[in-house]
Order: C-alpha cells, then sequence, then structure tokens
C-alpha cells in the first residue's frame, strides 16, 4: 500500500509527456508577433514608407531594420547556445519514458518551426509581390523586405536551428550522426536569406519593378525545396516513436 | 525492457501519445509544405496566378499546371509509398491555395488594395483529386504520372473555366476590343501589367483557329508527365531517414 502511495505520489509530481502550455505560447507568440508586424506595415507602410530618403522612413523603418537585426543576433546565439551548453552529455542512457517526453518537446519545435515557414516562406513572401508592384523601390531596404528578408527569414531560421540543436543534444535517434534531411531542411531555406543577396543585386542592377516569375527569383524557388526534406524528418520520427510505442500499441 | 522501463503506462496511453503525434506531425507537415510549395509556386507561375489579366488561353494554361504538380508528386511519393495514404496531391494543393487565399484577402486585398475578383488564385483541386485516385485505384507510379499527370494538365482549364469565364467575355473601351479581365488591369497599373513587359497572348495559330485552350492544355499535361516523374522521385530521395557521419560525435 505504501509502495502503491508512493507510485501514485511520483506520477502526480511527474511532468506532463506534452507540455500543452508550452506548444499553445509557442503557436500564440508567431501568431501575435506577426499579427502586429501586420498591422505595423499596414499603417507605416503607406504613411512612412514610400520614399527612402524622407526622415520618416528613416524612423519608422530603418530604426526597425538595426533594431531586429541585433535582436535576432542576439536570439540565434542566446537559444542556440544555451541548447548547447545544457546539452545532455548521458544521452544515450535515458529512460524510453523520458525519450518520449524529450520527442514530444522536439515537436514542440517543429510545430513552431513549421508554423514559422509558413509565416515566412508563403505570407510575408507572397505580399511582397504585390507591394513591389505597387509601389516601385527606391531602394533594396524597402518596408516589405525589411519585414520579409530580415525579420521573417531570421526568425524562421533561428526557430529551425533551434529545433536541430534540440533534437542534435538531447534524443538518442540523433546522437549518432547528423541526420541528412534534417539538416537539408534547415540548411535549405536558411540559404534564402543569402540568396537575398542575389535578389537584390539583381533588382539593382536590372530592374527596379517587380516581376515574380523573373529568373532572377530562381534561386528562392530552389532552396525552398528544401522544405520537402521535413518529409525525412517525419519518416525518421515516426520509426522512433513507433519504436518506443509498438510494444505498448500491439 | 520491464514494465517500470516502458515509454507508456498502458496501451490506452500508447494510443493517446500516437494520436497526438499523429496531429503534430500533420500540423508540422501541411504548414511547411504549404511554405515550401507557395514559395516555388509564386516565383515559378505568381503572376499567372495573381492577376486575371494574366490568365490568358495559352501561357496560364500551360505554365501553371507544369510549375504546380511538383509537390503534390513529391509528397505522394512519401505518403502513399510508406504510409498508403491516398492524399499527397490534394493535401499539398490545399495547403497552397489556403496560403494564396488568406494571401491574396489580407495582403493583395488588405495592403495593397487589389479587388479580390482580380487577384483570386487559380483552381487546382480538381486535378489533384484526380492525381489521388488514380494513384490509389492503379497503385502504380508510371500509371499515376502518364494518366494523373495528363489530366492534372487536362483539367485544369475546365477546372477554372466557372470563374474565369464571366471576366473573358468582350468589352470595347475607348475604341478597343478587349476583355473585362483586360480592362480590370487597365485600370489596376502595376509593375506586372501584361502589356508592359510584353508577355500579353500571341500566336500565329491564331490567325486561323480559335482553339488555343485545348492545345496549351494537352502540351501541360505532356510536361506534367514528365515533371511528375522527375517530382516523385524528387519526393523518395527527401523522404530519406540517412544519417551522415559525424566526426564531432
Amino acid at each position: 500500500m505504501a509502495a502503491t502511495t508512493e507510485s501514485v505520489k511520483a506520477d502526480a509530481a511527474e511532468a506532463p509527456l506534452l507540455n500543452r502550455r508550452n506548444l499553445t505560447l509557442g503557436i500564440l507568440l508567431y501568431l501575435v508577433f506577426y499579427s502586429f508586424i501586420r498591422w505595423y506595415e499596414g499603417v507605416y507602410g503607406w504613411s512612412a514608407g514610400l520614399d527612402s530618403f524622407a526622415p520618416e522612413f528613416e524612423t519608422y523603418w530603418m530604426n526597425m531594420l538595426y533594431i531586429e537585426i541585433v535582436c535576432e543576433v542576439v536570439l540565434f546565439a542566446g537559444i542556440n547556445g544555451y541548447l548547447w551548453k545544457t546539452r545532455d552529455r548521458k544521452v544515450m542512457s535515458i529512460t524510453p519514458r523520458e525519450e518520449l517526453r524529450r520527442h514530444f518537446t522536439h515537436w514542440i519545435w517543429l510545430v513552431c518551426y513549421g508554423w514559422a515557414i509558413y509565416w515566412g516562406a508563403s505570407y510575408f513572401t507572397e505580399q511582397d509581390g504585390t507591394w513591389h508592384q505597387t509601389i516601385v523601390r527606391d531602394t533594396d531596404f524597402t518596408p516589405s523586405h525589411i519585414i520579409e528578408f530580415y525579420l521573417s527569414y531570421p526568425i524562421y531560421i533561428i526557430t529551425g536551428t533551434a529545433s536541430f540543436m534540440y533534437a542534435k543534444t538531447r534524443l538518442p535517434t540523433y546522437h549518432e550522426g547528423l541526420h541528412l534531411m534534417y539538416m537539408v531542411v534547415v540548411v535549405g531555406p536558411f540559404m534564402i536569406l543569402p540568396n537575398v543577396g542575389l535578389n537584390e543585386w539583381g533588382h539593382t542592377f536590372w530592374f527596379m519593378e517587380e516581376l515574380f516569375v523573373a529568373p532572377l527569383h530562381y534561386g528562392f524557388v530552389f532552396f525552398g525545396w528544401a522544405a520537402l526534406g521535413i518529409l525525412g524528418v517525419v519518416n525518421t520520427e515516426v520509426m522512433a516513436i513507433t519504436k518506443l510505442l509498438k510494444k505498448d500499441l500491439a | 525492457m520491464s514494465a517500470s522501463q516502458s515509454a507508456v503506462r498502458s496501451r490506452a496511453e500508447a494510443v493517446q501519445v500516437s494520436r497526438t503525434f499523429d496531429w503534430m506531425i500533420l500540423f508540422t507537415l501541411f504548414v511547411t509544405v504549404l511554405g515550401g510549395y507557395h514559395i516555388h509556386y509564386m516565383l515559378t507561375g505568381g503572376d499567372w496566378d495573381f492577376w486575371t489579366d494574366w490568365k490568358d488561353r495559352r501561357l496560364w494554361v500551360t505554365v501553371a499546371p507544369i510549375v504546380s504538380i511538383t509537390f503534390p508528386a513529391a509528397v505522394q511519393a512519401c505518403l502513399w509509398w510508406r504510409y498508403k495514404l491516398p492524399v499527397g496531391a490534394t493535401v499539398s494543393v490545399v495547403a497552397l491555395m489556403l496560403g494564396e487565399w488568406i494571401n491574396r484577402y489580407m495582403n493583395f486585398w488588405g495592403w495593397t488594395y487589389f479587388p479580390v475578383n482580380f487577384v483570386f488564385p487559380s483552381n487546382l483541386i480538381p486535378g489533384a483529386i484526380v492525381l489521388d485516385v488514380v494513384l490509389m485505384l492503379g497503385n502504380s507510379m508510371t500509371l499515376t504520372a502518364v494518366v494523373g499527370g495528363l489530366a492534372y494538365g487536362l483539367l485544369f482549364y475546365p477546372g477554372n473555366w466557372p470563374v474565369i469565364a464571366p471576366l473573358h467575355v468582350p468589352v470595347e473601351y475607348n475604341g478597343m476590343m478587349m476583355t473585362l479581365a483586360d480592362l480590370q488591369g487597365y485600370h489596376y497599373v502595376r509593375t506586372g501589367t501584361p502589356e508592359y513587359i510584353r508577355m500579353v497572348e500571341k500566336g500565329t495559330l491564331r490567325t486561323f483557329g480559335k482553339d488555343v485552350a485545348p492545345v496549351s492544355a494537352f502540351f501541360s499535361g505532356f510536361v506534367s508527365i514528365i515533371i511528375y516523374f522527375l517530382w516523385h522521385f524528387f519526393g523518395r530521395w527527401f523522404a530519406k531517414t540517412d544519417f551522415i557521419a559525424d566526426d564531432a560525435s
């Protein structure tokens, strides 16, 4: 009886397998933040973002660019540094239940990564098409680019590398080597950011106008394909989770 | 493994854990494919998809199916061959169209004030359903590529016809004959206005006949067959679970 009571107490004290609060907060964090960003660009894109030589452009847009770049570098270094510094050095000896719990935490990261990819690659990229076909650019740092290239892309890069870092440092599945498709799905979309250099170079020397299907943009397409690497990550995860649950599901 | 070392405490918990993972995986797969597919499609066929005055009977009908059969083929290669889920193409296309509709409403209309009936996305769902059905019934990649790929190209124009037809009726404006879609573009000038970038519909055969769309659809279907094959193998490659040596570990 005493042993049973101890067991029940242990269960009650134990952390849940899936931390639903973190999952909800993760999704809401991106949603609320990007809703604010969407409001900001809606208001200050038109009122302060049309002429890059105007003082208000410096106030509302260039300052935003400087602030976001500093924050992103700090966040990237902080999150990845923390995950590396607190890595589990005995990852191969964790219990199956702890491994399952970590897979859930890993999936919270992956859910956030997918969500961040949506905002960056879909929402803020296609809106760039309509902005630049409406407002002819006079700078590389347009309101749309300051949000698309220098905010939403770094955010999914930070989320993706953190997800990879978590898996690599805390899950036995990824301990023995580098998962090829995991690297593809993180590094490929990351390479979209350096490809911005080609885009700006082309728009500066060839044409200021926007034409989304122009060959100048094909570099983005190539690296966008890398998102399909999520298929390999899902397959690996399904195998790992099945291995943990198989006996109990049979 | 002793009972105390089991990952779960009961079969019921195992089932619950499995279902929870299913939802998290589906959400992640959906939004990640949405992002990758959308950036691919908007930058290879996007302008034909953005504006009604680009939705002509020749290039739109040719380009859109060819560039959009890519991700459905790749996702099918994983979901069907690994999990026997006959929904890869439809899920991909629904994801893409959700992303497009959100964007056209929130940004094309909400930020730059183009009316939605000028910027609505093309409908790709009929072709995607046929791709999935052919794969499910035939269980053959070759059959899906040849029959499904051709059907994907052929169905594109009929699938969009109910939406685009009212905008292809002729109107006379300032002594010029044009379609209603052209007139929309005339009033909403963009840097991608077709006349400005010299990508208006043209062709010598139109001197003799008017059957541009069926010819374009067949050509698109043929190329879609090849693209399906190619992207099926891309999908298989992306679905790999290989590790490479890690010198650090």
